[in-house]
């Protein structure tokens, strides 16, 4: 398949007060065209400070890349300087945020916010992107669209608000789109709806998907492949139908078994994972996820595991994948 | 057949906002019965909140009767009504919010004992302190820490401890995992479960999440824009509900199995939750329902047993 | 795989359960007074106030006794002597030594200013704090009965004040003149105070404790009062500085403190006589300690602002 951008051992830290905090730690994955990759984590592990990172958003400082390369269309862009940056942005990468609010300009007619990007970008004369404006806002499925692109932010509903962000992100044809957390702040049915929208604008327009997420329905519903990330690392990636139907990695598993079903039984149990992830000012010296692990080793204190392949397409980082886990642990491997 | 816990009736909550009146709840009914969960589930606007906050009289309700141990709470006097709170706790939404910045986890949870005077000594205190963390899984190395300090799980066990501080038999549960990380969650709930178990408490649910609620709840409420429009044991509601609103519901949660998933035949619906000031006559779902007929936009459809214990609020069943 | 790692058996039993800390808390406890010290010690210019104040306050009572002489010893061989190697900032027209009265002068400023600030703290913290948990009606009352008081030009009711006591027999009265001061300077102080009372009592922890079935006077001095000390601060901090110069602006036209006490804008006033006889010093220094003490205290409740702003933490 054809790769849109691939990240290269990407790391990223921030200065604080206490120390440097290692919030993505040699990360690695690649998007391919026309695909969705959804990253799920839990807080704190880093999928936003990835998302915004490619697309250079984070504050400098008191964030700054330790290492890596993240390569979009043969060209790494953190070799990038700001002016080009810009050119990318909005154009051949757009972002979706998780707050609608707070991403559209509050002062700003939703036809002006659209309008700015591609006169910009695409140097298109005013009335044609107007038009070109009106026309977004159809395909997002906004109601009235001629009246409504004269309308300010607070004038629309959360749901609405997300469509315009669609719209937004969507006019100039980007090749990437990174969502991140889209529809966390909407109610279920108007996340229905969004998701749908997304996929179809998907389908549409040949577009790319890095859909951040800590909902694991929302993964099954639109993924080809999932990243999943703990403490600031993958540990486990492969294709939707390998990572839910053959989980390797115990946090993945316990991820799995912690989100309530409806398609299960009422009276199966929910587990849940003990304790908090680890704070990244003292990043954990082997295993990030061994505090937590119902099935530690000794070697998962002191040492990282590596990424161990299972497929072509999917691989996780954990001892327990080594040979002689299966000797010196009987519980070792595959169970839940 | 066990006497309720609690009994609401009729209860309202109207708000005076800019714009006409908020009919926040608009008259629902249900009883809860003692040990049991009972969920209240709905979207954004829907009156949950709210109809929690009201129960307890945190807020002063509109109108309505909530019957507990024989007595309608809402004419109680202050005096009479300060010893029924010590019965009735919140667990908030926020947990980042619901704790005193510049308050210890200490006095935090003890701060019920101290509004109660629920102690001698202040070794007795202490020693309630540290034994509610313990059961909420915290321990005594926590106790002179500040909130920003702890995680968003720690907090709200932290929350949870302070509801337990005075022994109360009902606490009603604001949306307490909603600002919480998925595995920690279950965490929340199964710990929730736990001191269910062991303590003889009494719950309402109240979340938005409805897998969730289904998993913790024996019966289940569903609410939309201050109308409660479906009610049944929690597993007779989630295989068959009867509600257009109830199914749309449900048929748009995503599950978490990509087979199952991508297999589903989804019911959407159209346009956003309309809100809920100065609302119109009429069943409250007209506008997004899929069946409405004339008689929904003229008649508020009551709120009847169609099935055993099983209440639905829809002219079209 | 790692090099040199040695994969033996033992390495992949089973670890401890003892060995994994689940809850643990890695950063050190940070408490709020100590980090908002810490962040204002980082602005220079509020640390600078910092010092200026203390030096000033140190000196307005050892400062009298420095140069042996007192501060109302007159000595008419040696009137208005510009500043010289014995007299450090000169002489007044009676020969009484500056420098002296410069900190006898500073010792009365600070007062009045601290003593003005205090009282309008405790009166504004406590008709905001009542006005803000109140229910409408009563803080709409209290607050127009506030901003009425307020409306009324303050020059003009010391004035009235000074001239009634005057007439009293009690003019000179130091408590007279902070009363006179104090008696409309309180109302913003309230209704910054109404304002935090006000949000604060929104905040979930408050509806937790009203929950919980805590009165409305716990809630506003457990929770409300406590949270709102920040903003409360930098007030005070900036009240003095304002005081001190209302102080000085009365005693400058001759209303505010009187002989045989001295205040920097009493001094000022006292200088104003040598300003066209070429003895501009008498103005002059007593003018320039005014201003150093309103600069120390305004940059310092600068600094407090910005260091409890949890926008600007770093």
């Amino acid at each position: 398949m054809e790769k849109v951008l691939e990240v290269k051992d990407l790391k990223i830290s921030f200065k604080t007060f206490f120390g440097e905090v290692e919030a993505v730690r040699g990360i690695s994955f690649t998007v391919g065209k026309k695909e969705t990759v959804a990253v799920v984590g839990e807080s704190g592990c880093g999928k936003s400070v990835t998302a915004s990172g490619i697309m250079q958003l984070l504050p400098m400082p008191p964030a700054f890349f330790k290492g890596g390369e993240i390569i979009f269309n043969g060209e790494n862009l953190l070799k990038k300087s700001e002016k080009q940056m810009q050119a990318i942005r909005g154009n051949k990468i757009s972002m979706v945020f998780q707050d609608p609010m707070t991403s559209l300009n509050p002062t700003m007619k939703i036809g002006k916010q659209i309008v700015e990007g591609l006169v910009k970008h695409h140097k298109m004369s005013r009335e044609a992107a107007e038009n070109k404006a009106i026309e977004m806002l159809k395909l997002v499925s906004v109601p009235q669209p001629e009246k409504r692109v004269n309308q300010y932010p607070h004038e629309f509903s959360g749901g609405m608000r997300q469509r315009v962000m669609i719209a937004l992100a969507m006019v100039c044809n980007p090749q990437l789109l990174i969502a991140d957390e889209p529809t966390t702040a909407l109610d279920v049915t108007v996340q229905a709806q969004i998701l749908e929208l997304m996929k179809k604008l998907q389908d549409q327009m040949d577009m790319s998907i890095i859909l951040i997420t800590h909902d694991l329905g929302i993964v099954a519903d639109m993924s080809d492949r999932v990243v999943v990330m703990y403490a600031g690392q993958i540990v486990e990636v492969g294709l939707t139908d390998e990572i839910f139907a053959n989980t390797k990695h115990p946090y993945t598993r316990k991820l799995l078994a912690s989100v309530p079903r409806l398609d299960m039984s009422k009276d199966e149990p929910l587990y849940s994972i003990d304790g908090t992830p680890p704070d990244l000012y003292i990043p954990p010296k082997g295993c990030s996820f061994y505090d937590r692990c119902s099935e530690a080793m000794k070697i998962c204190k002191d040492h990282v595991p590596e990424l161990d392949e299972h497929s072509a397409t999917h691989q996780s980082r954990c001892w327990l994948n080594h040979a002689m886990a299966f000797k010196g642990n009987s519980r070792a491997g595959g169970e839940k | 057949m066990t006497e309720p816990l609690i009994s609401a009736r009729n209860i309202k909550k109207y708000f005076d906002v800019a714009g006409g009146q908020l009919k926040a709840v608009d008259g629902i009914s249900f009883d809860i019965y003692p040990q049991e969960t009972f969920g209240l589930v709905g979207e954004s606007g829907c009156g949950k909140s709210t109809a929690g906050r009201t129960i307890v009289r945190l807020y002063e309700p509109t109108d309505g009767e909530l019957i507990f141990n024989g007595k309608n709470i809402y004419k109680l006097s202050r005096k009479e009504m300060q010893d029924v709170r010590r019965n009735f706790q919140i667990v908030f939404q926020d947990p980042y919010a619901s704790l005193n910045p510049r308050m210890t986890v200490e006095d935090i949870v003890a701060e019920p004992l101290d509004v109660h005077q629920a102690y001698k000594t202040r070794e007795e205190r202490s020693e309630r302190v540290i034994e509610l963390l313990r059961l909420v899984g915290l321990g005594e190395e926590h106790v002179l820490r500040f909130p920003h300090e702890f995680s968003g799980g720690q907090r709200q066990r932290v929350g949870i401890a302070r509801a337990l501080a005075l022994n109360p038999k009902f606490i009603v549960c604001d949306e307490p995992i909603s600002a919480l990380d998925v595995s920690i969650q279950a965490q929340v709930v199964n710990l929730l479960k736990n001191l269910q178990d062991k303590l003889g408490l009494t719950y309402m649910f109240i979340a938005h999440d409805l897998s969730m609620v289904r998993y913790i709840s024996d019966r289940v409420g569903v609410m939309y824009l201050g109308h409660m429009m479906e009610l049944a044991e929690s597993a007779e509601l989630y295989s068959n509900p009867i509600h257009p609103y109830t199914k749309a519901l449900l048929s748009a949660i995503p599950i978490p199995n990509p087979e199952i998933q991508r297999n589903r035949k989804r019911i959407m619906l159209e346009g956003d939750v309309p809100s809920p000031i100065n609302p119109k006559e009429g069943c409250r779902f007209v506008d997004r329902c899929s069946c409405a007929t004339d008689i929904c936009r003229k008649e508020t459809p009551v709120f009847v047993e169609k099935k055993e214990k099983h209440f639905v609020a829809c002219h079209n069943v | 795989m790692k090099a040199g790692l040695e994969f033996t058996p033992d390495l992949f039993s089973v670890a401890a359960k003892e060995d994994r800390n689940k809850e643990k808390i890695h950063r050190p406890s940070i408490k709020y007074w100590p980090d908002v010290w810490r962040r204002l010690k980082m602005n220079h210019l509020a640390m600078t106030g910092l010092i200026l104040i203390a030096i000033l306050s140190i000196m307005a009572f050892v400062g009298t006794e420095i140069n042996g002489f007192k501060y109302f010893e007159q000595n008419y061989e040696l009137i208005n002597v510009h500043p010289d190697g014995v007299h450090w900032f000169g002489t007044d027209e009676l020969g009484r030594d500056l420098f002296t009265r410069i900190w006898y002068g500073t010792r009365y400023s600070l007062f009045i200013g601290v003593m003005a600030a205090l009282i309008d703290f405790t009166i504004g913290v406590l008709y905001g704090g009542i006005a803000g948990i109140s229910r409408r009606n009563t803080d709409a009352i209290m607050m127009r009965i506030a901003e009425v008081i307020y409306s009324i030009p303050y020059l003009l009711v010391v004035i009235l004040i000074s001239v009634v006591f005057t007439q009293a027999g009690q003019g000179s009265s130091l408590f007279v003149l902070i009363f006179a001061l104090t008696l409309t300077d309180w109302v913003p102080m309230a209704i910054l105070v109404r304002g935090q009372v006000l949000q604060l009592k929104e905040s979930e922890y408050a509806l937790a404790s009203e929950s919980i079935g805590a009165t409305k006077g716990w809630i506003l001095r457990k929770h409300i009062i406590p949270n709102a000390l920040g903003p409360i601060l930098v007030n005070v901090t900036l009240t003095i500085p304002r005081a001190i110069f209302a102080e000085a602006t009365l005693s400058f036209i001759g209303l505010g403190i009187q002989a045989p006490r001295s205040s920097l804008g009493a001094l000022a006033n006292d200088g104003l006589a040598g300003l066209p006889v070429g003895n501009a010093y008498q103005i002059l220094i007593p003018a320039i300690f005014i201003s150093l003490t309103m600069f120390a205290f305004n940059v310092l409740g600068d600094g407090f602002r910005d260091a409890l702003d949890p926008r600007l933490r770093k």
